[in-house]
């Protein structure tokens, strides 16, 4: 295929050598006549291990006779080799690494057979993150800018000017002056840690990657049916018949994930994918149904009137445990007829008839969605309507079923569960007075601290700022925002700038700032982007840029969740590279300098670390353990899933479920347990609960794993019951029909109140099961009666108190097609969303025409070598070689009709860049492609250092600027935003592409 | 004595590049060389199919024929090594190498390439086995430490086999009777000559319609 | 007696032979038989005609050599799986790189170096048979210059590079033949290392001097009517009288065009390509596979024409090395071996000194007088 190869280059700086070509390639050749040894004998310095492996060899299919023989190196002295056993760092999907380590030098990895999730493979960022340990590009000092320059500084002039700077700020402007850009890449505890320093601190201004990844998911799921989370495992697609692929692209960005759903598929699954682009998942599907972008409603709903048309739905299943079908239903039959489907989405009758018949046929079905749903300004509702077609299907709740959503980056559902969210407290505990308490009590602090810590009450309990507006939080007008003064300092702890939308405009934000401070293995295009020259009305002259140095999670250790729930504790590899520091470490000296020091670590051990004291990261988790009860994060003690990671082999690949197994450190007995005691695991970790492999699965016991859906919305709705049916509940219950979340009232009402132990009794008064310290109510409901402590309620189909409750396809901001943004309009404006004021039927307005000028839909999404925004794995050089260059997927007539061939450098132009007039555009490469048709073009998101067809390689901090650079997507992304949560719309906007003459 | 082959199943192979990396990392390649490749046909169009590429340890090496210095040996697993000590990096190999895989750290000017390098099946050189020498020159030896290649360890797809002939071939037919397609081995019959057992002959080696 | 690899075999042989079963029986109700396929339909095509059979794809891989897919490596030839299908003189119609490998291995190495040694042999049996060509140099004490110091210097130098060339360059073909089993691979690979590399570099050296040379001599190398004669009579070889003839006779003419220039061009040409000097090629391996065939079988026919020129130059006749050396011949040489260019000389067509070096001859022995005829 001639039309879709992408064009030879040689772009990337391999050393940057003067002279002419000639002599140049000369002199490489010289130089290179002899063995390749520069980046080996680094190792070997180091002490290199060799033979290693010889020792710790796990396979034995071929052996030489002279291999058993001890390895003999070089010194011999006093050599030290041990394997610490990690995880992949990059997506959600867990794949555990054994890293081999020889006098503190991460020499090797080896795969991990015995992992159930990964059985030892792994994607190319997974088998390259050696490099980490190797980290030629990383941070390496303590930096400030200064004059335009980066300048290192000592930790300690770092802490003591960010903290002042800080402590001015508050004094000026309130805590809410301070926004807080936490991290998915943090680990259990750091996230968990981070919310708190955030709260004592005395804000809500802060967030993570969740809210641009899975947050529609999140809200739209947990509205749905209780857990906003993947219900099943990649394991359990095993057992599917049919799966849908809607908007993931798994083999791309969940490589690993596929070892399990193409072993589904060679026994019989039927795989669909859905989706703008034929994508690499695609390419492996028995059918591809291609939609226009930002159309999965119509296109599910179009399914769903085949599926009703036909009485393909459960019947019994909807009536036990579902809420509001029969009105979805009639909505459906009455809106989505074949001609409007295909008129919205272009879906055809007869494709999503089939796609309806193979869903009917071959249950149970698991549906699979990923960022093609949620980036929208209307992601919420898209994913409801995924968890309908599910519910209507009767697969929620079931091995092989269930909705799959897979998660983003390695710890993006921890830090969702217990990190740093704008909204909640660890666990979703939401901002009311009483989960303060509830916290205050188990930070072993008092609660009118904390209060005094706020800028008010109402501050304290006000969902804060998301990371998806903090550039609205600094360039919006004052008397407009929901809080006192504007964003004034910002801290990317952990997060990429380049992947939130309106880059224009970040830039302009980022000048304003007074402070901003990157935490951060790497240097992240925050640093460049801020020492590059704006606008220079736009720049604040007191601005105060620094970076520091964080270590990885190979350079610490820690618990961190995979997207299916399970638990997977990471050794520490080795020390922090250069100065770094580990982020808990950071957190703990910053505040320190502010004043809350003690408070912070008050329950924690405190250990030396590379750069000073550090709260131990064991007993945070034991903090976790202690009060998240809400999700089940209360099992998992450091012991078990230490115990886990141990002893992975006696874990079952299919159903993740140990038979037998003890630890031999511990004696701990793993028979019974899940791998990794997938959440929720609830109640004390004594209790024994083995995790839930799939979540609301009745055909289980509660203590194995079963569950049902959650009673969290009240027990009834203009006059129907929203509790389970009779005979519907978890196996084995004593309460046989639907009832409510268990509280001190009801344990008293069914007569289980005298189960409790008295000191039980004593804690557990005047509490429900999320708040009872003692976890004893939820003891005595699972344990001796078999009920779920959260109740037995249904499914709500009708999510009432969302602004479409019956969700509502709508059209993009910006849109192609003037003629469905007519009928299919956005939202109204809202005035205080967030604490910002959030346009919808504004923005679409102005620019219902938009496609006349800008008529392509603009889409961007992930390549399998490089993860996030990107710096990370574009600083790996095994990686970075992969792939050299920023490129456009472009339709071949598209193409033709702008005079584009194959490889040609293109400008990517969108609205916003009409207000910065000496923007030229994006300029990147074109790939002539039929993966997408002739409306859309797709750009991969993880470049940034070009900038407007300029490379920004001299205002990154010597050194560490990444070995490839691009221009990044979100500099010509849109406004947009769901309006539940506020995430951002990625997926659907409008571009032009132009050919780039010169 | 087991006969290492390598087989990579197309209807699995999802062009993650895990083999490639794996590689790179374990045997800690400089820029530019790449022991392995994927490629994918039909890209972005149905019927797109990718395949991991590397040195076939062929049965009748070509590589090995017209090595002017003779540097290359066939080991008792089958496996296709040579000798940088003796190679005189001309790049005949890599003409004669129907797959592209020796590689070389430089780019030619003046017939200078550097000595060549390739995929080892992860067994090292002709230097003492898990020595420095040998790591220095060709990386981890891991079928010495009774270990498999390391990018067919960590596929991650177990699209990649790489192994003992017979085995793999056996998990592969399996695999192949179990979905009922998907049967032709690639590249088998070039390097080796014959099918893999059992499956359905591997592409007539001439071009025209099928 | 070996364990599968790990996390490879997730299914059992007894399951799949169950399934496989199952699935043989008679077609299921409602089963509609897919359309025929066709030989040229694309995969995707394939895949609804005919499931399960991935010919297509297969066609693709083999014929990636010169449609490539895609690799997401920069450079060239990524995509390409096996290289293209072709048929070199002398293959088979196979991938080009075996396709290489037969012509270079079947042909050039087996019948180039035997034609080398047959060449060697010849001269050697010639040598034997006939002895150095004409009479033992006498001194008649009048010198004709025959060559000027820059045509020697040019001729040395081009000499020496060719020498060297041809060396490392028949050590390269055929060393690991006669060389290696003698000394031994370590000391084989040194050697060839370093013949291989001095051969890149004093390639394009060669070329400048192959070229000096060339428009040196051309001029008296273009064919005269004498040269029939010569060619007619073999040149006087089978007789005991050499046939008269100009400043070079049609046997040095015929290694002139076709032992020097047309394949030094040829050879320069082709050695430059596999050298990577020549600016704006891709240097793909099907290029350097051409070039070098092209460069192995004019390097075969040029050391053999060279061989013999080398074998007259030096034992196979009198006093022909001295010309080289000195510049001068003695004119009893001359009109042996060259008596119409004599006869030019004689006659003052050809100044019998062209050089403008101060003479070192001894004033007696300066060519002033017509030669006193055949000895
Ligand atoms: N290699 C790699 N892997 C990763 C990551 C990474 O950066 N690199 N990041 C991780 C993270 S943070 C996440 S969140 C996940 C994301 O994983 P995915 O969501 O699977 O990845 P994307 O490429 O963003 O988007 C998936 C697909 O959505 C399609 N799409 C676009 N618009 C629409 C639409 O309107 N409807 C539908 N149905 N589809 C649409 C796109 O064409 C694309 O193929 O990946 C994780 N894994
Ligand atoms: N146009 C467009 N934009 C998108 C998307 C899209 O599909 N299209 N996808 C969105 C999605 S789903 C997501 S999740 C985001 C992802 O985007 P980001 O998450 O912002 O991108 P990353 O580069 O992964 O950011 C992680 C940062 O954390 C750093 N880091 C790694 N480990 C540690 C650690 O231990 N400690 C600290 N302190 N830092 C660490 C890394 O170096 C890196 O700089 O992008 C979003 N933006
Ligand atoms: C401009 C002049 C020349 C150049 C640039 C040149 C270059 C080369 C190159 C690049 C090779 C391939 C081997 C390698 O990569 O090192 C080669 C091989 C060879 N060259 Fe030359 N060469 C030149 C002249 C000659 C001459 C004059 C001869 C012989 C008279 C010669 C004989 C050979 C032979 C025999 C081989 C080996 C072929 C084989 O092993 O199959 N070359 N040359
Ligand atoms: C060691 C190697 C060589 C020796 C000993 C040698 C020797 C000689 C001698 C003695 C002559 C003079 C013959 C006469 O006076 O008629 C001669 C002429 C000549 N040689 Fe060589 N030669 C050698 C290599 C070469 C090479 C490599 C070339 C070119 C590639 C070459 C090209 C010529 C030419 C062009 C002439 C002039 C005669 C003619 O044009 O036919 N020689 N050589
Ligand atoms: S990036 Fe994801 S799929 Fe790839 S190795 Fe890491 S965890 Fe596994
Ligand atoms: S694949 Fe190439 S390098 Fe490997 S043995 Fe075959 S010919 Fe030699
Ligand atoms: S490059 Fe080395 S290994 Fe390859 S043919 Fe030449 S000498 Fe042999
Ligand atoms: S077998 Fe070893 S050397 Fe060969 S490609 Fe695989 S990892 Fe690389
Ligand atoms: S790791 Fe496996 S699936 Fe990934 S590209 Fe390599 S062979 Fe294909
Ligand atoms: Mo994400």
């Amino acid at each position: 295929m001639l039309l879709t190869r992408r064009p030879p280059s040689r772009t990337a700086d391999t050393g940057p050598r003067g002279g002419s070509p000639l002599v140049d390639r000369l002199v490489g050749g010289l130089a290179r006549s002899v063995p390749i040894v520069d980046r080996r004998s680094f190792l070997r310095r180091s002490g290199l291990g060799v033979g290693v492996g010889l020792a710790a060899s796990q396979l034995t299919l071929v052996r030489r006779a002279d291999a058993a023989d001890a390895p003999k190196t070089g010194d011999g002295s006093g050599k030290k080799v041990e394997v610490k056993r990690t995880v992949c760092g990059h997506c959600s999907v867990g794949c555990a690494i054994d890293a081999v380590v020889e006098n503190g030098v991460w020499v090797r990895q080896e795969p991990v057979f015995d992992s159930p999730i990964n059985l030892g493979a792994h994607c190319a960022k997974g088998a390259a993150v050696r490099e980490h340990g190797h980290g030629e590009y990383r941070l390496r000092t303590p930096m400030k800018l200064v004059d335009g320059k980066y300048q290192r500084i000592s930790w300690d002039q770092a802490l003591d000017e960010i903290s002042r700077k800080m402590l001015e700020l508050r004094k000026a402007s309130g805590p809410d002056s301070i926004f807080v850009v936490g991290s998915s890449k943090h680990n259990n505890e750091q996230a968990y840690l981070l919310r708190k320093w955030v709260s004592f601190w005395g804000t809500n201004n802060t967030d993570h990657q969740a809210r641009i990844c899975h947050s529609t998911t999140v809200a739209g799921v947990a509205n749905t049916w209780g857990y906003g989370a993947m219900t099943n495992s990649y394991n359990d697609m095993q057992n599917a018949k049919a799966a849908i692929y809607i908007g993931s692209n798994a083999a791309e960005a969940h490589p690993v994930s596929m070892l399990h759903m193409l072993h589904a598929k060679e026994n019989g699954c039927k795989m669909i994918v859905v989706d703008p682009r034929f994508t690499r998942t695609a390419a492996k599907a028995d059918e591809y149904v291609r939609i226009r972008s930002g159309s999965d409603i119509p296109f599910l709903f179009g399914v769903m009137w085949h599926i009703f048309k036909n009485g393909w739905e459960d019947r019994k299943y909807l009536e036990d445990r579902v809420y509001g079908m029969d009105k979805v239903k009639e909505e459906i039959l009455a809106k989505w007829t074949p001609d409007k489907v295909e008129e919205a989405c272009g879906v055809n009758e007869a494709t999503a008839f089939k796609v309806a018949k193979i869903l009917a046929e071959n249950r149970p079905g698991t549906i699979v969605w990923c960022m093609g749903q949620t980036q929208h300004s209307i992601g919420n509702a898209i994913v409801r309507a995924s968890c309908l077609l599910q519910l209507a299907l009767g697969n929620v709740g079931k091995s092989g079923g269930g909705t799959n959503i897979f998660r983003g980056h390695d710890n993006v559902q921890g830090a969702t569960d217990v990190g740093p969210n704008p909204d909640s407290l660890p666990g979703y505990y939401g901002l009311a007075e009483g989960s303060w308490k509830h916290f205050a009590k188990a930070w072993g602090v008092d609660f009118e601290w904390i209060k005094k810590q706020y800028a008010s009450p109402a501050m304290m309990t006000k969902s804060g700022m998301t990371v998806s507006r903090w550039i609205d939080g600094v360039l919006e007008k004052n008397e407009l925002i929901d809080q006192d003064s504007n964003l004034r300092g910002l801290f990317f702890w952990g997060h990429a700038p380049n992947s939130q939308t309106r880059g224009l405009e970040m830039k302009k934000a980022m000048d304003k700032l007074d402070l901003l401070v990157v935490v951060d293995p790497f240097p992240s295009a925050t640093a460049a982007m801020a020492a590059m020259p704006g606008n220079k009305d736009d720049l604040n002259p007191n601005r105060a840029v620094y970076l520091l140095p964080a270590a990885t999670q190979f350079e610490t250790s820690g618990s961190c969740t995979a997207s299916n729930r399970s638990l997977q504790w990471r050794e520490k590899v080795i020390d922090p590279l250069w100065e770094s520091r580990t982020d808990h470490m950071i957190m703990y000296q910053l505040a320190e300098k502010l004043g809350f020091g003690k408070e912070l670590v008050k329950n924690y051990k405190m250990v030396q670390g590379k750069g000073g004291m550090e709260p131990e990261v064991e007993s945070i988790l034991r903090e976790i353990n202690k009060c998240v009860w809400t999700i089940g994060y209360t099992g998992q003690s450091p012991e078990r899933l230490k115990a886990h990671m141990r002893n992975m082999n006696v874990f079952d690949v299919k159903t993740l479920k140990a038979t037998g197994g003890i630890d031999k450190e511990t004696g701990y007995k793993l028979d019974g347990d899940y791998f990794g005691l997938p959440w929720p695991c609830y109640g004390t970790p004594e209790l024994r609960h083995p995790g839930s492999p799939n979540l609301y699965d009745t055909s289980r016991h509660v203590m194995e794993g079963g569950g049902n859906f959650r009673a969290n919305f009240g027990v009834e709705r203009e006059g129907v019951s929203l509790l389970a049916g009779d005979g519907s509940h978890s196996l084995g219950a004593e309460l046989t029909t639907g009832y409510p979340e268990f509280d001190h009232v009801l344990l008293k009402k069914l007569g289980w109140w005298g189960d409790l132990s008295e000191d039980e009794q004593k804690a557990a008064e005047g509490k429900n099961w999320k708040t009872d310290p003692s976890g004893g109510i939820i003891r005595v409901a699972m344990q001796v009666h078999g009920c779920h402590p959260f109740g037995n309620a249904k499914a709500r189909a009708v999510v009432w108190n969302f602004p479409d409750p019956i969700p509502q396809h709508r059209e993009p901001l910006y849109s192609t097609r003037a003629d469905l943004v007519a009928k299919y309009p956005t939202h109204d404006d809202k005035k205080a969303f967030w604490r910002l004021p959030t346009l919808y039927k504004s923005v679409q307005e102005k620019n219902k025409d938009i496609g006349k000028t800008f008529p392509l839909i603009m889409s961007s999404g992930r390549l399998v070598e490089y993860e996030g925004g990107g710096e990370e794995t574009r600083s790996n050089p095994w990686l970075a070689e992969l792939q050299q260059d920023m490129f456009v997927e472009i339709n071949p007539k598209a193409a033709n009709d702008r005079g584009i061939r194959n490889g040609d450098w293109v400008w990517i132009k969108t609205p916003p860049m009409a207000a910065v007039p000496d923007f030229k555009g994006l300029r990147v490469k074109a790939l002539v492609t039929e993966r997408v048709d002739a409306e859309t073009v797709w750009l991969p998101f993880h470049f940034s250092g070009r900038w407007g067809g300029v490379d920004l390689a001299a205002y990154y901090p010597e050194g560490a600027k990444p070995v490839v650079r691009g221009e990044a997507v979100n500099t010509a992304t849109t406004y947009g935003y769901d309006s539940v949560t506020m995430m951002q719309e990625t997926k659907t906007t409008v571009c032009q592409v132009e050919k780039a003459t010169a | 004595m087991a006969r290492m082959k390598f087989i990579c199943d197309s209807e699995r192979c999802i062009e993650c590049n895990g083999c490639v990396t794996a590689c790179k990392a374990e045997h800690d390649l400089p820029w530019g060389v790449n022991r392995r490749r994927v490629v994918t046909l039909n890209d972005g169009v149905p019927g797109e199919k990718s395949i991991s590429v590397a040195c076939m340890h062929c049965s009748d090496a070509p590589c090995m024929a017209v090595c002017p210095v003779n540097c290359f040996y066939r080991t008792d697993e089958g496996v296709v090594l040579h000798d940088k000590d003796v190679c005189i990096g001309c790049g005949y190999c890599s003409y004669a190498c129907p797959f592209g895989a020796p590689q070389f750290p430089s780019n030619g000017t003046f017939g200078l390439r550097g000595k060549m390098d390739k995929c080892t099946f992860c067994a090292g050189g002709p230097e003492a086995n898990g020595s420095a020498a040998e790591f220095e020159k060709y990386g981890r030896n891991r079928l010495a430490e009774g270990k498999l290649p390391a990018c067919a360890e960590m596929c991650s797809t177990k699209a990649l086999l790489g192994g003992d002939g017979d085995i793999v071939a056996d998990i592969f037919r399996t695999r192949v009777i179990q979905r009922g397609k998907g049967s032709e081995v690639w590249g088998w019959g070039t390097a080796y000559g014959k099918p893999a057992g059992g499956a359905t002959p591997a592409p007539a080696k001439e071009p025209g319609k099928s | 007696q070996n364990a599968p690899p790990a996390g490879t075999a997730v299914t059992t042989p007894e399951k799949a032979t169950r399934e496989a079963a199952t699935t043989t029986g008679g077609a299921p109700a409602g089963f509609v038989a897919p359309a025929e396929p066709k030989a040229d339909e694309s995969a995707a095509a394939r895949a609804q005609t005919q499931p399960g059979n991935n010919a297509p794809v297969w066609r693709a891989a083999r014929d990636s050599g010169s449609q490539p897919g895609y690799s997401s490596l920069p450079g060239a030839e990524q995509g390409m799986l096996i290289q293209p299908f072709v048929q070199y003189p002398g293959s088979r119609l196979t991938n080009a790189g075996e396709a290489w490998r037969e012509v270079r291995n079947r042909w050039i190495l087996p019948y180039g170096g035997s034609f080398l040694l047959i060449v060697l042999l010849a001269i050697a049996i010639f040598y034997w048979r006939k002895g150095p060509l004409g009479s033992p140099v006498r001194d008649t004490g009048r010198k004709v210059e025959r060559f000027t110091p820059f045509e020697r210097a040019a001729h040395g130098a081009n000499a020496a590079a060719f020498v060297l060339l041809a060396i490392s360059g028949v050590v390269m073909a055929f060393g690991k033949f006669f060389l290696l089993p003698v000394i031994g691979s370590t000391l084989f690979g040194w050697l060839t290392w370093l013949l291989k590399t001095m051969h890149n570099f004093v390639g394009p050296l060669f070329a400048v001097s192959l070229v000096i040379v060339v428009l040196t001599f051309v001029k008296d190398n273009i064919a005269s009517k004498a040269d029939f004669v010569w060619l007619s009579k073999a040149g006087g070889m089978l007789g005991d009288h050499e046939i008269p003839s100009h400043r070079f006779n049609a046997g040095e003419k015929g290694i002139f065009w076709w032992g020097v220039t047309i394949p030094g061009l040829i050879i320069v040409a082709s050695g430059l390509v596999l050298d990577q000097l020549l600016p704006g090629l891709a240097y793909l391996r099907g290029d350097m596979q051409i070039a070098h065939m092209i460069h192995a079988s004019a390097a075969v026919v040029m050391i053999a024409m060279l061989m013999g020129h080398i074998y007259m130059g030096t034992i196979g006749t009198h006093g022909a090395l001295d010309a080289m050396r000195t510049g001068w011949v003695d004119a009893s040489w001359a009109r042996e071996h060259h008596s119409l260019w004599l006869d030019d000389i004689d006659a003052g067509k050809i100044p019998a000194q062209r050089s403008g070096q101060p003479d070192t001859t001894p004033a007696s022995t300066r060519p002033s007088a017509p030669a006193q005829g055949r000895a």
